[in-house]
C-alpha cells in the first residue's frame, strides 16, 4: 500500500493538514502513528481507510477489505449490541454468527442486550473495535484502540494485530496510550509540520517472525523535514528504563537548572546521540516521582519527543 | 450491490427507530386534511393530485433530510468502510431516502381514494397522480441532500435552505420560461387541462428530471470532499 505525494487540507484556502507525504506499508506491518493533538493523525488515519479522499496525490494498493475503529464510537444510535454489530455484518456480507468470536474475545457477552446508548467509553470501544474486524481485514485502522479498555480486552488487542499481519494484512495505530509499548516489530510513524516520518523500525519480535514470516520493513519519505524527530533506535523503551528506584525532590522545568543537587545536563542525555537530533534542539530536564516516570515517558514518546529515563545520581530518576 | 442494500435497511432501521419518521408523517397527515376534508368534486381529482405533489415537496426534502442526518458523522465513515467504499454509503442514503418518501407518496396517494374522492377516479388520473407524486418525491430527496448535514452542517441554516429552496423554485416556476427550475407551479397548470398525460407530463418530467439530477450529482460531488 503506497501514499504517493500525498496532500490533504479541509478547504480551499485552509492550511495544510498533510503535504506532500509519501509512506510506503509492505504487507505484514504494524505501523504506530503518533504526534500532537491535532497534527493530523486522525486526519491521515481516515486517508489510509479511504473514508477521506486527499486534496492531492493519491493512495494505490489498498486492500479491498478495511476495518476502521474509531477514537470515540458513536453510540447515539438507536440499537442494542447485538443488532447493531448483526447490521453491521450484514453490510459486510456476513452472517449475524460473525460477530460470536469477538464477542468472545473482546468480552462482551453481558453486553450484547444493552443498548449502545447506555454503554460505558470503555464497552462502547469495544464495539467500535468489533465491528472493525468482523471480516478478516487486510487494512485494520485503529484509533487509540487500548483507550478505555480493560485489563482483557487491553491484552487481546496485540494478539489479534499480530493475526492480521499474519494473513499478510496491515495495521496502522494511533496511540496516545502506548499500548503498544515494548510490542517488538512496530514501524513508528510521527505526524507533525504537516509530515509524515519514520521514527524507527523496531525488530520483529519472535511472534511476528514464525506467524508471519520475515517482515518487508516499510518505508517512508517526506518532503519536509522536521527538526524533532530522531532514530527511534535511541529511544530505549519505558519498561526497560523506568525502573527507578527512588523520588527525586523537585521538578525541574529549566535546562539549566538541576534538581536535588544533580550535575549540570549533559547537552545530550544519555542513550540520546547528540547526532540524532538536529542543530536547533534543546534538552529539558523533568524531574518526577519514580513511580510516575513511566507514564511521563509513555505520553513524551507517544508526542514524538526522544524521552528517555536516567536515575539521579543521589535522588532517584529523571524522566526526559 | 448487497452492501449497498443492507446499508440501505441499516439507515432506514436508524430513522424508524430514531422516532425521526414521526415529524414528515405528521405533514403529510396536515397536507391531507388541508386538502381532502371536503370531499374534492368529481372531474377535478388530478388538480388535486397536483396540489398534493406540490405540497408534499418540503415535506419529502424534510424526510430525506431527516434520514440522512439521523446516523452520527462518524457511524457515516465506518459504513463506508463496512461497505468497501464510499459511494456505496452515499447510494445507500439515498436510496433509503427514496425508500421512506414512497411510502409517503403512496399514503397520500391512497388517502384520497378512501375519504377525499367522491367517486373512484379513472386510470388516467391515478397514473397522472402517480407520476406527479414521483416528481415531486424525487424533487423533495434532491432538496433533502442537499441540506443533510454533511453539506450544510448547521441546522439553523440547513433548515432555512430547505424551505429557502423550496419558495425559490415555487416563485421562480411561475416565470413563463418553464426550464429556469423544477416546473412545480407548471405541475399544478398542467394537471387542469386536458390531455395532461400525453401532452403536458414528458415535457414537465423531461424538466424536473434535469434540475433533480443535476442536485443530485451536486450532492454526490460534494459528498466526496464531505464524508
Amino acid at each position: 500500500m503506497r501514499l504517493a505525494n500525498l496532500s490533504f487540507r479541509y478547504a480551499r484556502r485552509a492550511p495544510w493538514v498533510l503535504h506532500e507525504v509519501g509512506l510506503d506499508l509492505a504487507p505484514g506491518t504494524i505501523a504506530e502513528v503518533t504526534g500532537r493533538n491535532g497534527a493530523g493523525k486522525s486526519t491521515l488515519l481516515r486517508l489510509l481507510a479511504g473514508t477521506t479522499p486527499p486534496t492531492r496525490g493519491h493512495v494505490t494498493g489498498r486492500p479491498p477489505v478495511v476495518g476502521y475503529a474509531p477514537e470515540i464510537f458513536p453510540v447515539e444510535q438507536p440499537f442494542t449490541v447485538a443488532a447493531y454489530l448483526a447490521r453491521m455484518a450484514g453490510v459486510r456480507g456476513l452472517t449475524p454468527a460473525a460477530i460470536d468470536p469477538w464477542v468472545e474475545r473482546l468480552g462482551m457477552a453481558a453486553l450484547l442486550e444493552v443498548p449502545l446508548g447506555d454503554l460505558s467509553k470503555g464497552s462502547a470501544h469495544k464495539v467500535g473495535l468489533a465491528q472493525a474486524l468482523l471480516a478478516p481485514p487486510g487494512l485494520l485502522i485503529l484509533d487509540e484502540p487500548f483507550s478505555g479498555l480493560d485489563a482483557q480486552a487491553r491484552a487481546e488487542l496485540p494478539a489479534i494485530m499480530e493475526e492480521v499481519v499474519a494473513t499478510g494484512g496491515i495495521v496502522v495505530v494511533s496511540d496516545h496510550q502506548n499500548g503498544l509499548a515494548g510490542h517488538r516489530g512496530v514501524l513508528r510513524l510521527h505526524v507533525g509540520d504537516r509530515t509524515v516520518r519514520p521514527l524507527g523500525h523496531d525488530a520483529p519480535s519472535d511472534t511476528l517472525s514464525t506467524a508471519a514470516g520475515a517482515l518487508s520493513p516499510p518505508t517512508a519519505s517526506t518532503s519536509t523535514p522536521s527538526p524533532r524527530v530522531a532514530s527511534a533506535d535511541a529511544f530505549p523503551t519505558p519498561a526497560a528504563t523506568a525502573d527507578a528506584p527512588s523520588p527525586p525532590a523537585t521538578l525541574s522545568p529549566s535546562p539549566s537548572v538541576t534538581p536535588a543537587g544533580a550535575p549540570s545536563p549533559p547537552v545530550a542525555p544519555a542513550g540520546v546521540p547528540s547526532g540524532a537530533m538536529g542543530a536547533a534542539t534543546v534538552v529539558i530536564e523533568i524531574a518526577v516521582e519514580a513511580g510516575e516516570a513511566e507514564a511521563v515517558v509513555r505520553k513524551l514518546r507517544a508526542d514524538g519527543y526522544p524521552a528517555v529515563v536516567r536515575p539521579l545520581p543521589h535522588a532517584g530518576s529523571e524522566a526526559r | 450491490m448487497r452492501a449497498t442494500v443492507s446499508l440501505t435497511q441499516f439507515k432506514i432501521a436508524t430513522y424508524v427507530r430514531s422516532h425521526r419518521v414521526l415529524h414528515p408523517f405528521a405533514g403529510l397527515l396536515a397536507i391531507m386534511i388541508v386538502l381532502y376534508s371536503v370531499r374534492v368534486a368529481p372531474g377535478t381529482e388530478l388538480s388535486s393530485y397536483a396540489d398534493s405533489a406540490a405540497l408534499l415537496v418540503p415535506v419529502f426534502a424534510w424526510a430525506a433530510r431527516g434520514l440522512l442526518d439521523a446516523e452520527p458523522d462518524v457511524q457515516r465513515l465506518i459504513s463506508a468502510t463496512a461497505a468497501g467504499r464510499p459511494g456505496r454509503e452515499v447510494a445507500g442514503g439515498l436510496a433509503a431516502s427514496a425508500a421512506v418518501n414512497a411510502v409517503l407518496a403512496a399514503l397520500a396517494l391512497a388517502v384520497p381514494l378512501a375519504i377525499g374522492f367522491t367517486g373512484t377516479p379513472g386510470a388516467v388520473v391515478l397514473l397522472g397522480g402517480l407520476a406527479l407524486h414521483v416528481l415531486s418525491l424525487v424533487t423533495g430527496t434532491a432538496l433533502g441532500a442537499l441540506t443533510s448535514r454533511p453539506i450544510l452542517p448547521d441546522p439553523g441554516v440547513s433548515a432555512l435552505a430547505l424551505l429557502g429552496g423550496y419558495v425559490a423554485m415555487l416563485l421562480v416556476s411561475l416565470a413563463p420560461i418553464a426550464w429556469l427550475t423544477v416546473p412545480i407551479i407548471g405541475w399544478m397548470r398542467a394537471a387542469g387541462r386536458p390531455g395532461f398525460l400525453g401532452g403536458h407530463l414528458p415535457e414537465l418530467a423531461v424538466i424536473t428530471a434535469f434540475w433533480c439530477a443535476l442536485a443530485l450529482a451536486a450532492y454526490i460531488r460534494l459528498r466526496r470532499t464531505r464524508p
